[in-house]
């Protein structure tokens, strides 16, 4: 039987002490008064409708729209005794048989750079390597989709920004290859970071908030099912080149975000409005496109374990990849 | 088509992306070290991972799933198929995991689904789900039969199901299960349609006066259609057949007697005493009855004093009689079991059982005509114990005596063949008929004479027969308890068992002895069709229009009708017709017209007026 100590029970009850008190300027905040806040000083809130089917059967003439999304699968234990392996895929709407999937992988104990030191422990380093990694295949497979499958728009899984920030030059690629051949690219946050409301206050308007809230806790059920906030303040994203918006794309009272390139700006809607298409009504608010990209591109843990179990020699696997912790039975 | 998952000797799973699986379905697993298995699906499945059943998540509305077609992507394409199936011959080894999987040929499967000619046995129907592996199909095995689907005749397009009739020989008896509306007794009629076809000598007890077969459907095309006209005859106990008393043995009566209502030992016992050798049914009759009036008279003395007293000579002798009975039964026969033996008697007599003989049924049985004994449940069971035990021994000293090398009149083998046969062997309790079904299921077999049971409660036929019953046809079965006992009684699998509640009419598991395993078939369309097949509620409505019609026929020519003028129409119409009406009567009827479209009514300021239409 499970015994729950006391100390622990009080502790719980402390936090979420803690965050009521924290949280309760946003919880008891007037929805309207907020909504109209942001309405004149962080972006006009739009309803948008989805498209009929005929709209969206011109997109089958345009050549479809390519998903992208990429995973990670980490074997072993801490640094630098582990093994990451990489997968990116992108498939375009209409060439379901021609799946494009690029694989990649990572261990601090072989670097293709210069020569690190291993003693050296820097998991800080070595998480900026994996995602490095892991946007640079997507980038990849976006790439190649684009050269071969001619689409007419890439839909990433994941904020754009993301990209430009830890692959800048395999970016730098990617939005000029879309910017030369017009293919609208765009992507879809699901977990939004951002907290441009909080930065627009700073900026001396009035709202009853002092302290620091993100967008995500700020917008929780502030939109209604189709709604849009298109921001049109200077934020970080805006220097960057890149327009964003915020969409309520389900029923799920969270929201997404999706961004843009700042030179398709005049697009915005239209994809937004395509997403929202895509998105089923009763989901946590992802396309069910990406979605679909997403389980295809997962790679189970138990089969990167059969694989390296069937290709690493015994001997290299368990000195470096297995830990003590993948040994314990109970 | 793939095995995929973990596999067995006996069970593997096999997916496939574009082919759905169908439940009783043969397949071919091309086993890289093992060579060709063939197996049945014994459940099928479908699955797409994009459309998952999930109660408390994401669950995509179909608004996107168009969408997504709309833009070029199908997911229902990336359904994929799954069927369980088990092999009919258990693998030396597992089947191996990724072997190929197809469909079979027709000379792969031959032998499995067709055990005998089209000529040599019962044509009964079609093998569910085959009609992939009939393509090929031997060109004698096509366009046997049609089968009634969905309110139409369909042709012939899977393996025709044919009962091999000789394997009886070996798995004798058949048992015909299902609720009612099930399919059972048109299921039967299609058997018996085929055991005419093959000119076998049949006796059908009839309840339900339903196994008629002059009336022949017309969805059969020309040079099709089959004269079953002289092929079998229906008698009606009590009219066309019966007992001639006079060949009745001592034991025949007794059972007879019994059959009527349960016989005490006293009763037996009178009437071993009392019925002498050739007698006929008057001196049997007379000679209870004057026991019994001797005995109501109570004393010899009495019975002298009768004597005495009588003015007649005729009067006088039969006294005389009555006192020679009474000394010589009256103190090894109660008077209380004399009695119950006369009532019995002549419950019997007036049933009409004792007006003619069985002669007609044995020479229908000799030209191997199909023998309909028609009567209610009771008489039947008083007559079927007394006709098959009769028949049932003249077969089998014919047969006894061709070992003894001794001569006896040839009789044929026979089926007997039964509906409602908890009826006639039920369990629990003894009954006559049940004695000799009893036998038959037991020994018949020896003889050539086989049983054909149809129930739809074989948990209340008598269990020994069950278990003889070597092939067992199990129509849709609801109740649970008939449901376990089928499980317990037949090699029918706990999945088949399951579907039994939901198959559809006319569907049937054909549990044989002779294959070793299930088969799922579908009873073909009867030839002939019972008289019993009108709606009665189709009858009602004809029957009121039928009446309408008459009355309107009546008053065609009076008409128009003015409203007071009945009187003197009513008085025409009863000096035309004979048919009399009350004046309210007669206007209710007009009005009746009326409401229904055959006149019309106008209305005058004085009275109305019934009009032609």
């Amino acid at each position: 039987m499970y015994n729950i100590s006391q100390e622990l029970k009080s502790k719980i009850m402390f936090v979420n002490k803690v965050l009521l008190d924290k949280y309760e300027e946003v919880l008891s905040m007037d929805r309207n008064i907020l909504r109209s806040y942001i309405n004149d000083n962080v972006g006009s809130i739009l309803k948008i409708e989805k498209f009929t089917e005929e709209e969206l059967k011109r997109y089958t003439q345009l050549g479809g729209i390519l998903g992208v999304d990429g995973s990670k699968n980490r074997m072993g234990g801490t640094h630098p005794h582990f093994i990451e392996v990489y997968q990116g895929l992108a498939k375009s709407t209409l060439h379901k048989d021609k799946p494009i999937y690029k694989v990649d992988f990572y261990t601090p104990l072989y670097s293709e750079e210069e020569e690190t030191n291993l003693l050296e422990e820097d998991s800080e380093k070595d998480q900026k390597i994996s995602n490095k990694k892991l946007a640079a295949i997507e980038i990849e497979a976006a790439l190649e989709g684009i050269n071969m499958l001619k689409p007419y728009a890439v839909m990433m899984d994941g904020s754009l920004i993301r990209y430009k920030i830890v692959c800048s030059d395999k970016w730098q690629e990617l939005k000029e290859e879309c910017e030369r051949r017009n293919i609208i690219l765009v992507g879809v946050i699901k977990d939004i970071k951002t907290s441009i409301i909080r930065e627009s206050i700073e900026e001396g308007y009035s709202l009853p908030i002092k302290e620091c809230f993100y967008d995500r806790e700020l917008l929780y059920g502030l939109l209604d099912y189709g709604e849009v906030i298109l921001t049109n303040i200077n934020t970080k994203k805006e220097e960057r080149g890149f327009a964003s918006l915020f969409m309520r794309s389900s029923q799920s009272p969270t929201v997404i975000g999706m961004d843009i390139l700042k030179s398709q700006q005049s697009r915005i809607l239209e994809m937004a409005r395509l997403i929202f298409t895509l998105t089923p009504k009763a989901s946590r608010g992802v396309p069910l496109w990406l979605d679909i990209i997403d389980s295809e591109v997962k790679i189970p843990d138990q089969m990167i374990r059969g694989l390296l179990e069937s290709y690493l020699d015994r001997k290299i696997l368990e000195m470096l990849f297995i830990s003590e912790r993948d040994k314990r039975t109970i | 088509m793939k095995v995929v998952g973990i596999t067995t000797q006996q069970e593997v799973y096999v997916g496939s992306r574009e082919r759905n699986f169908r439940i009783n379905e043969f397949l071919i697993i091309v086993d890289p070290h093992q060579g060709d298995l063939i197996g049945e699906v014994v459940e099928a499945r479908t699955y797409n991972k994009y459309i998952p059943l999930s109660l408390n998540g994401d669950l995509a509305d179909s608004s996107v799933l168009q969408s997504l077609k709309a833009i070029g992507y199908n997911v229902e394409e990336d359904t994929i198929y799954i069927a369980r199936v088990r092999l009919l011959n258990e693998a030396p080894y597992p089947v191996e995991a990724g072997s190929d999987v197809r469909i079979p040929q027709f000379y792969e499967v031959k032998d499995l689904m067709i055990n005998c000619s089209v000529e040599d046995g019962l044509v009964l129907g079609v093998i569910k789900n085959t009609d992939q592996m009939a393509l090929d199909m031997d060109e004698e095995y096509k366009d046997l039969l049609y089968t009634f689907e969905g309110g139409k005749f369909k042709e012939q397009k899977d393996i025709p199901y044919i009962f091999n009739i000789k394997s009886m020989n070996q798995y004798p008896h058949i048992g015909i299960f299902g609720g009612s509306g099930s399919g059972k007794s048109f299921g039967l009629r299609v058997m018996l349609e085929e055991m005419m076809n093959l000119n076998i000598p049949t006796i059908v007890l009839d309840p339900h006066f339903e196994m008629d077969f002059s009336e022949v459907v017309d969805h059969l095309p020309k040079g099709k259609k089959v004269d079953y006209g002289d092929k079998f005859r229906c008698l009606q106990v009590g009219v066309d057949v019966g007992v001639r008393f006079e060949d009745l043995s001592p034991q025949d009566l007794k059972n007879l007697l019994d059959a009527s209502s349960p016989l005490t030992d006293a009763m037996i016992n009178v009437v071993d005493i009392l019925f002498k050798k050739k007698d006929s049914y008057n001196s049997f009759y007379n000679r209870i009855k004057m026991l019994a009036e001797a005995q109501e008279e109570g004393s010899i003395d009495r019975i002298t004093r009768r004597i005495e007293e009588s003015t007649t000579d005729l009067e006088r002798q039969g006294w005389q009689k009555r006192k020679e009975l009474y000394l010589n039964y009256d103190k090894s026969c109660p008077y209380s079991s004399v009695r119950g033996i006369l009532w019995r008697v002549n419950r019997l007599y007036n049933e009409g059982i004792f007006n003619n003989d069985i002669r007609k049924i044995e020479e229908g049985l000799n030209q191997g005509k199909l023998m309909v004994i028609q009567g209610n449940t009771r008489i039947l069971q008083v007559f079927s114990t007394y006709l098959i035990n009769n028949l049932y021994h003249k077969r089998r000293s014919y047969k006894d005596a061709q070992f003894n090398n001794s001569a006896v009149e040839y009789f044929p083998p026979f089926v007997v063949v039964t509906d409602e046969a908890h009826n006639f062997a039920p369990k629990g309790y003894e009954c006559p008929s049940k004695a000799i079904l009893k036998e038959i299921s037991q020994e018949g077999r020896k003889y050539g004479v086989f049983l054909i049971l149809a129930t739809q409660r074989p948990t209340l036929l008598d269990e020994t027969i069950t278990a003889q019953l070597n092939t067992k046809f199990i129509f849709r079965t609801v109740r649970g308890s008939d449901i376990a006992t089928i499980k317990e009684e037949t090699d029918i699998t706990e999945e088949e068992a399951r579907r039994l509640p939901y198959l559809q009419t006319g569907d049937v598991f054909i549990s044989e002895s002779a294959r070793g395993r299930t088969i799922f078939a579908r009873i073909r369309a009867a030839n002939t069709t019972s008289p019993h097949t009108e709606n009665p509620f189709d009858e009602l409505k004809g029957k009121l229009h039928e009446e309408d019609n008459k009355f309107f026929q009546i008053i065609k020519d009076k008409l128009p009708i003015n409203g007071d003028d009945f009187i003197n129409i009513i008085k025409e119409i009863e000096s035309e017709t004979g048919k009399t009406y009350t004046m309210d009567l007669f206007e209710e009827m007009l009005n009746n017209l009326v409401q229904k479209g055959y006149i019309i009514k106008e209305k005058t300021p004085f009275f109305n007026v019934y009009k032609e239409k």
